[in-house]
């Protein structure tokens, strides 16, 4: 569904992906986890070409997208992002931030998408929140919307980069309950993320980066309870504790 | 979780309501409770007849002539501010280059100053056939040239404030939604369009407000060089009140004549902003008030 091979990106001097060849078959749900500044969040923009890998190739669906044919819109509709700091649209209600999309890339018809945005809205659990903007909204409740923003494009996968780690203790459950029923319902998904919890019931293989490689990868038992690598191991003991 | 549900904004009243339509007869009132006491104190009467046999064709072509003024130099000052406020926050040094210059340009130059330069050789730098093409297709005769390079730096200046009205709008949108509209598969201009402009729209308009009330009382700058307008024509029949028989307390009547038709047009400009303002008021979007 999505591979890369051997990405690199620097950031002028800096060389910030060293080489990152993972694969995420369709239905599986990846969790990156590593300390900050390791190249997690660089990494999930080089798969949308948010940011454009300096080498190496990205493949959706087998088609390999980082090459000048093939217009970063079109990957970004087959590939939905989720961000830290939800970057909902200010001005737009919450209905409008999930048909905005819809309409103009997809150019569906503004009935037809406001139908399916309320659907998508009521799968969030916030089918009476349309009509709030962003400002009238909880941390959590922004993030379930941009959720299902990302949603409204039916995206092939989906790319979570730490949805939890902005919100207040009591609203990251019901960000991380709506991400588990969309993995449950065979979502592919990246995550990045610091949630172990989340992380070793709902993760298909955790992979942890460190300095921009990936230094370790398994499944979440593995990771968690045998880690291999050194560095694996300190970081975990310090998350886990 | 409890938050209560809201409902979609309310339409505001139109800008013609009844309500609206009180405020400005308040107004008006109070202005001629205003300039009664000035009578009281000064001995003089706005409404002489004999003034305005006199003063009436004049005041009435100064009015044409300033509202022609501002038809013309808003909407141009506006563009140029707009165009100059996105070039400035380009990434393109090309554009924000000399947009930055310009800005700092008109900041630095006094606005008769600048006035000056376009009334006395802003015609040198319009070609010879563009001369033509405005005399013969839209009448403008090599006299009333000057008068609208005159207007055009009147623009141009306020257009220096307006980019950075503007350039401040834009830079208060965060980044992280461009990003999202981007992630979401929006071109660069539909992020442009559905995510930043509206965005900036809002956050503009209540500095635009005060930036256009200045350039309206501006425009009677241009009468300084004899452009038909209110205060160019009223100081040229002031001169010839002696002459012409009448009293020298008729200065202050049409002088107050002037300020009240001035203190009119910048309260309804500023009025109709501040409903365009209220209709567009969006939670998260307003300027706090402290």
């Amino acid at each position: 569904m999505i591979r890369t091979e051997n990405i690199h990106k620097y950031f002028g001097a800096l060389h910030v992906l060293r080489g990152i060849s993972l694969e995420v078959k369709r239905g599986d749900v990846l969790v990156i986890i590593g300390p900050s500044g390791s190249g997690k969040s660089t990494f999930l923009r080089c798969i949308n070409l948010l940011v454009r890998p300096d080498e190496g190739k990205v493949f959706i669906d087998g088609v390999q997208v980082n090459r000048p044919e093939i217009s970063p819109e079109w990957v970004r509709e087959q590939v939905g992002m989720v961000f830290q700091s939800f970057n909902l649209f200010t001005h737009l209600t919450a209905l409008e931030n999930v048909t905005l999309a819809p309409i103009r890339v997809k150019k569906l018809p503004k009935a037809e998408a406001e139908t399916k945005a309320q659907e998508l809205l009521a799968r969030v659990g916030l089918a009476e929140k349309a009509e709030a903007y962003p400002a009238q909204l909880s941390g959590g409740q922004q993030q379930r919307v941009a959720i299902a923003r990302a949603l409204a494009m039916d995206p092939k996968a989906m790319l979570f980069d730490e949805p939890t780690s902005a919100l207040d203790p009591e609203y990251i459950r019901e960000v991380l309950d709506v991400m588990t029923n969309l993995a449950r319902d065979g979502m592919t998904m990246i995550v990045v993320t610091h949630e172990m919890g989340f992380a070793s019931s709902v993760a298909s293989r955790i992979v942890f980066m460190d300095t921009g490689l990936i230094l370790e990868e398994g499944r979440p038992s593995d990771i968690f309870e045998h880690p291999k690598n050194e560095r694996t191991r300190a970081f975990v003991s310090k998350i886990l504790r | 979780m409890a938050l209560p549900v809201y409902v979609k904004r309310q339409r505001e009243a139109p800008i013609l309501s009844l309500a609206n339509g009180a405020r400005v007869a308040e107004m008006v009132v109070g202005g001629l409770l205003l300039i009664s006491l000035f009578e009281l104190v000064l001995h003089y009467n706005v409404a002489d007849p004999n003034l305005w046999a006199r003063y009436g064709i004049s005041y009435v072509r100064g009015f044409w002539g300033t509202l022609g003024y501002i038809a013309f130099v808003l909407p141009v000052s506006v563009a140029l501010g707009f165009a100059a406020g996105w070039a400035r926050v380009s990434r393109h040094r090309l554009l924000a280059w000399p947009s930055a210059a310009y800005i700092d340009f008109f900041r630095g130059v006094p606005l008769i100053v600048a006035i000056l330069f376009a009334f006395l050789y802003g015609v040198d730098f319009v070609p010879q056939r563009i001369q033509f093409f405005l005399e013969d297709a839209l009448g403008v005769s090599a006299s009333t040239l000057p008068y609208i390079m005159a207007a055009l730096a009147l623009a141009a200046h306020s257009g220096a404030y307006q980019a950075e009205i503007f350039r401040a709008g834009f830079q208060s949108i965060p980044r992280g939604q461009v990003e999202a509209g981007e992630a979401l598969g929006l071109r660069h201009f539909q992020s442009m369009r559905y995510v930043i402009l509206p965005q900036t729209f809002r956050l503009s308009l209540p500095p635009l407000g005060n930036e256009l009330a200045v350039l309206i009382k501006d425009t009677s700058v241009l009468g300084a060089f004899g452009a038909s307008e209110l205060v160019g024509l009223a100081s040229e029949f002031t001169q010839q009140i002696p002459i012409s028989g009448g009293e020298l307390v008729w200065q202050f009547a049409i002088w107050s004549a002037i300020a009240l038709t001035y203190f009119v047009m910048t309260y309804l400009v500023t009025r109709v902003l501040r409903l365009l303002e209220r209709r567009f008021r969006t939670p998260g979007l307003e300027v706090v008030s402290l």
